[in-house]
């Protein structure tokens, strides 16, 4: 099957492992990812500062453009803040023809055009929905053996839309992860706040939001951390030897994309799966016979 | 207890010339917001009373508060306000327009977006390395060398896990840019004339 | 009548294995009850058919032992000419108690005893019932629906009502139809997606009355006398004209709380830029809204106030909404603030709400206090901001707004304390006298009832019923309230609200024709017959009837009107002759159930206890906490009344006199939130109760035996422990020393 793929700039960097896990699930299950030609930025979350909504909306329209130009397929976006930017754009797209109008208007300026019916869709979203529970079990030829894991989806996974998933109570990870063989643990902050894009210039605020995730992690049982977006496992991972400083606790927690755990379970091994790239190591947790 | 006389040239103001600003009319003062924001304890007022004084024409206080700035964009509030407003975006379009006004509510994320802003204008895209290093040399490079010496060891474990483009300092080698950056330009210099308050 | 008796005893739902059924057939030894069947499942095709092929053979007076009365009604109903008594064995008997008892000698026995007395009791009580002939006028039963009020409620119940086939005659005491409605300059948002200002659709309403050839309309006329009973009102209306009319509606709006009652707190009446909703709809109407730049609509202005209409009237915030589009339609530049205590726009009222913000209306909420207003136009307003926690000041105000709310245009009656009755003559008739003082001395309907010319009120001056069971009902069977009148209502609701009542007042012509009961004893064609020989003329009937179905003639002996009456058995209970009964209800039949127990030796340390339940909600209550498991003692046998105020005292006479350790009474709650089906039955049966410690006294009996609960349907889990708790009591006072005599 075939998808547009949209990496963001996140996973051309400090998110490098998300993509290499992603395209490496993508081939275990035969789906076939079409790089966006020449995309851009999305503004991500601090594009408010620099730049106005109508600016934010012109960098996504631009992207479902070119996207448009190669053909129909949904776009895949596994960041979530580039996926919200973007299904955000398309939706409005459809709902605001003023808006569709303007970004023509808009996007005429580097001679492109978009007329609409582009679908956005989560890594997530495409895992559980068109690939499904049956498939990924079938697929997996290394379960995960009750590895415990706390499923974090963070915010922008399924916020605001819900398209795909429970706002509040969202599961779709939760399944994935039960299908892989991994034991979910409880973990009741699993659609709380990081600090997101302002936890680099706010950390004395977010280190407190960063430390109650991993304390629910840790008092869960948590072995690893599993998430689905770039945000959140740097956040959560990078800094938290800085976190563990600012708020004097010692925790250890591998964080790893839910991709990375289904490569491994489909057969991939550690390095084809990206696990080596985790500043936190999950090694002794995923490899204990290593 | 200060009495001041309600005022309505300021809600205006935000009304015609903040993105998304009319959304706040629609607020019934439930103060869902405000108590589910993850940085509620860091706010002086939190988006509902924003929204209060905003109607009552306290343009300093709205202005000079740094909560406009603090939003994480997690978009809980967005979610739950039974009225649909989309806070979020009204909290950003407060900040830029303070920012436009000469007002820097946060100056540290002020900063860093700014440059981030500018990464995508120049390039299309953001340099996940250029972007913190600029920020570093914001107070100039001598402060700049501690404060990158201080995350070093962040920046030497992205590398050494392939996580991070190799840079000797900003435009060291210089960004890529995208194929469309012409055009791209064209069409946010275009989007921003057409944006509210910014109309010619 | 001729009876011809058989009983029916179920083995199923686990009675036969857990009950004797020699024992039972036994009990009925003294009884005129000789055949006696048993079935594996009466309720079954084969066991219904059992029963009716004996009915077939002549049997017409059925006992059946097996569930509550309240269950397998269709199957155990066997037409007009049978009888049928249900005994509940398995709710009250079986599912309540337990296998072993404490200190039984052999296991089971209290049970049993139990089952057998329940028999016995059922069984003395068919043998006083008799099956009587529906109730009916002499005079033919008149059809028609009289409305009274020509406003949005009286137009729509008119309309509705000549809809449905019954002529209707509609007074309205101004010169045109319309009230209220025709004050209004426009409606609010009526309809999806709710943003629009809308007509008010009068004139269409208008002229469908004049198009209508079953609608009589009377304007300038008020009604001067009002007689009869449901199915045969005579109206006499101050035109002269006089008319038949069976049912009526009473739809007569309302009127504004006056605002010059708020000049201490509000500056009504320092200028004429400081007004009312009423006054400012007005100019609206007028066109008379040019040049406002700014405006202030106060919300809650002289309501949800303790000193002024403690109530809310639902309506003025979405009024003040609507009058604020006004002026946003006038001038969107306007600057229009709401203060508010709270918005209340329940439903899609809630679009209108947003609209007005949308529009840029301001609101402000304010606390408890009222706004301070200032200047003699422009005006200034000082007020406390809840939301910004501070005190704030509008300026430049060309005007202010008082959102008041509604007055039912309907007199206030207050009624006489209960405690009046049976009390010295003078005394109550003092009481009556000043309840009557603080009446309003109008009337709407100017009825000839013996209790007075008016619709007994709440205390409000709302028409009184059973506000959630019943809502169109007035404690005058026949006539319903409709529309603002009823409680306070939009332009919406009233236009429902009159539907409603005027298919209700068709109905109640309905059951006049019929003779049987309106709500809540539905399609009972039985009613109280009078054994007039032996009234003394004590005016008790007349009196505590909540519904005043009974006048009184000149030397006040009582006039029944068995179409005005509900069948709650007030006056039976009443009654100190105990002369007034239904074929199925009697004081004697009753009296014979509790005789009917079997009340062991004193040194069988077996106490019995009966509860008396009001089979409105306290018996549903008791067999639905059988049905969830409660257990209580064997020793406990209910009795079900029509209602507690049907209670007669002599009853608990008969009790303690054959030896009934205690009596529990089992009523609604009563008070201001009553939820008495009757409305004051349970209050009365409390104020009889209150009387009878006296004569306990004068018995050397304590008090304690005796007790009234009240008991909602929805508390089912509390049943087993006042039960409990009884039987305590019971243990501490010990038996009743008249055991045995």
């Amino acid at each position: 099957m075939d998808y547009f793929l949209y990496p963001g700039c996140s996973l051309e960097a400090g998110g490098s492992h998300y993509l290499a896990s992603v395209e490496a699930v993508a081939d275990a299950l035969g789906l076939n990812l079409i790089e966006i030609e020449d995309w851009n930025c999305c503004g991500a979350s601090l594009h408010y500062i620099g730049g106005t909504e109508l600016q934010t909306k012109a960098l996504n329209a631009r992207n479902l453009a070119m996207a448009q130009k190669q053909g129909g397929h949904d776009i895949i976006a596994p960041c979530s803040s580039c996926y919200i930017q973007m299904i955000q754009m398309a939706h409005e797209f459809e709902e605001e023809p003023e808006l569709a109008a303007e970004m023509n208007e808009i996007l005429a300026e580097a001679d492109l055009s978009y007329s609409g019916g582009l679908k956005v869709r989560h890594v997530l979203d495409v895992l559980f929905n068109d690939v499904g529970l049956d498939e990924i079990k079938e697929k997996v030829v290394n379960p995960l053996n009750g590895l415990k894991v706390a499923s974090y989806y963070g915010c922008q996974t399924t916020r605001p839309y819900g398209e795909y998933d429970s706002v509040e109570s969202p599961h779709t990870m939760d399944d994935i992860l039960e299908a892989l063989g991994a034991e979910v643990v409880p973990f009741d902050k699993g659609t709380k706040c990081c600090g997101s894009g302002i936890f680099f210039t706010e950390m004395e605020n977010c280190a407190p939001l960063v430390g109650a995730i991993l304390g629910a992690a840790t008092d869960g049982g948590a072995e690893v951390i599993s998430t689905a977006c770039p945000m959140c496992q740097m956040n959560l991972e990078i800094y938290q030897s800085r976190v563990n400083k600012m708020l004097h606790t010692e925790y250890d927690m591998p964080i790893v994309f839910v991709t990375q755990l289904m490569a491994l379970a489909f057969g991939k091994d550690f390095k084809q799966s990206a696990l080596d790239r985790n500043i936190v190591s999950p090694k002794s947790v995923l490899q204990p016979s290593a | 207890m200060a009495t001041k006389a309600y005022d309505k040239s300021f809600r205006e103001e935000v009304y015609d010339k903040v993105d998304a600003g009319e959304e706040i009319k629609l607020c019934m003062q439930c103060g869902v917001c405000g108590i589910t924001c993850p940085l509620r304890d860091e706010m002086t007022y939190g988006p509902r009373q924003i929204w209060s004084l905003i109607r009552a024409g306290k343009r300093d206080e709205v202005m000079n508060c740094s909560d406009i700035m603090l939003c994480t964009s997690c978009y809980t509030c967005k979610v739950r306000c039974p009225r649909g407003v989309k806070v979020i975006d009204v909290m950003h379009g407060l900040a830029h327009y303070a920012l436009q006004e000469g007002i820097v509510p946060r100056e540290n994320t002020s900063k860093f977006g700014k440059f981030f802003w500018n990464s995508i204008y120049k390039t299309g895209r953001i340099d996940e390395t250029e972007v913190p290093m600029r920020y570093s040399m914001r107070r100039g490079p001598i402060h700049g060398i501690f404060e990158t010496l201080e995350m070093m060891d962040i920046g030497r474990a992205l590398l050494s896990h392939k996580r991070m483009h190799f840079k000797l300092g900003p435009g060291i080698p210089p960004s890529k840019k995208i194929k469309g950056i012409k055009g791209l330009k064209k069409m946010l210099d275009k989007a921003e004339a057409m944006s509210p308050g910014k109309e010619a | 009548m001729d009876k011809n008796y058989a009983c029916y005893l179920c083995k199923g739902c686990g009675l036969g294995e857990a009950l004797d059924f020699e024992a039972l057939e036994e009990a009925l030894e003294d009884s005129d009850i000789s055949e006696v069947k048993d079935h594996e499942a009466l309720c079954s095709p084969e066991g219904v058919a059992l029963i009716q092929a004996d009915i077939d053979g002549g049997v017409n007076a059925v006992l059946i032992g097996a569930c509550s009365a309240r269950v397998k009604t269709d199957e155990f109903t066997f037409g007009k000419e049978v009888l049928v008594e249900r005994v509940p064995l398995r709710e009250q008997g079986l599912w309540c108690s337990e296998a072993e008892y404490e200190d039984e000698e052999e296991a089971g026995e209290d049970r049993q005893m139990l089952a057998d007395d329940y028999l016995r009791m059922h069984a003395a009580k068919l043998g006083k019932a008799e099956i009587g002939e529906p109730f009916q006028l002499e005079e033919d039963v008149e059809k028609g629906v009289m409305v009274v009020g020509g406003g949005v409620a009286g137009i729509n119940a008119a309309l509705a009502a000549a809809k449905a086939g019954a002529p209707v005659c509609l007074v309205e005491k101004e010169d045109a139809l319309g009230g209220y409605l025709g004050k209004m300059a426009k409606l609010g948002p009526q309809s999806p997606p709710y943003q629009e200002l809308q007509d008010t659709g009068l004139e269409e309403l208008v002229a469908e009355v004049e198009a209508a050839d079953n609608i009589k309309v009377f304007t300038g006329a008020t009604v001067e006398k009002t007689e009869g009973a449901p199915g045969n009102f005579s109206v006499t209306l101050s035109n002269g004209e006089s008319f038949r009319a069976g049912a009526i509606v009473q739809a007569t709006g309302w009127n504004p709380y006056e605002a010059e009652k708020l000049a201490d707190e509000l500056a009504y009446g320092t200028s004429d830029k400081i007004v009312s909703n009423v006054q400012f709809e007005e100019k609206a109407k007028a066109g008379d809204l040019g040049g406002i730049n700014g405006v202030a609509f106060i919300q809650c202005a002289g309501s949800r106030d303790e000193n002024h209409l403690p109530y809310c009237s639902a309506v003025c915030c979405l009024v003040s909404l609507k009058q604020a589009m006004y002026v946003k339609e006038a001038n969107p530049e306007a600057a229009v603030y709401v203060i508010y205590k709270d918005i209340r726009t329940p439903g899609q009222s809630e679009e209108v709400y947003r609209q007005a913000q949308e529009l840029g209306v301001v609101f402000i909420r304010r606390g408890e206090d009222y706004p301070a207003i200032s200047g003699s136009g422009p005006f200034a307003i000082e007020t406390q901001d809840v939301t910004l926690n501070d005190t704030v000041e509008i300026e430049d105000l060309d005007m202010v707004v008082l959102a008041t709310g509604m007055v039912p245009n309907n007199p206030s009656v207050v009624e006489p304390p209960l405690v009046a009755l049976g009390m010295d003559q003078d005394e109550a008739a003092k009481l009556a006298e000043e309840a009557k003082a603080a009446s309003d001395d109008w009337s709407v309907l100017n009825l000839e009832y013996r209790q007075g010319p008016n619709l007994p009120t709440l205390k409000y001056g709302y028409p009184d019923s059973h506000f959630i069971c019943f809502p169109y009902e007035t404690r005058r069977t026949g006539i319903y309230a409709a529309g603002a009148v009823r409680r306070p209502m939009r332009v919406t609701q009233a236009t429902e609200d009159a539907t409603g009542a005027a298919l209700k007042a068709m109905q109640s012509t309905r059951a006049a024709e019929a003779g049987v009961a309106v709500h809540p004893r539905s399609g009972d064609d039985t009613f109280p017959d009078f054994f007039m020989q032996r009234c003394t003329q004590c005016k008790r009937c007349t009196e505590e009837c909540p519904f005043g179905a009974i006048n009184e003639d000149a030397e006040a002996n009582p006039l029944p009107n068995p179409t005005r009456c509900r069948r709650c058995g007030v006056c039976m209970g009443a009654c100190p002759e105990r002369i007034i009964s239904f074929t199925d209800y009697s004081v004697d039949m009753i009296g014979s159930m509790i005789k009917s127990i079997e009340v062991p030796d004193e040194d069988e340390e077996k106490p019995r206890v009966i509860v008396l339940a009001c089979e409105n909600d306290a018996l549903p209550a008791i067999d639905l906490a059988a049905k969830n498991g409660a257990k209580w003692s064997p020793y406990v046998r209910f009795i079900p009344l029509r209602c507690l105020g049907s209670l007669n005292l002599v009853w608990i006479a008969d009790a303690l006199a054959s030896g009934i350790d205690g009596i529990l009474l089992f009523g609604c709650k009563r008070g201001d939130d009553y939820q008495c089906h009757f409305i004051k039955g349970s209050e009365l049966a409390n104020v009889r109760m209150s009387k009878i410690s006296e004569t306990l006294d004068r018995l050397v009996l304590e008090s304690d035996r005796v007790r009234v609960e009240e008991i909602g349907f929805g508390e089912v889990d509390k049943i087993p422990g006042i039960l409990d708790e009884f039987m305590e009591t019971m243990e501490e006072v010990g038996p009743n020393p008249y055991k045995g005599f």
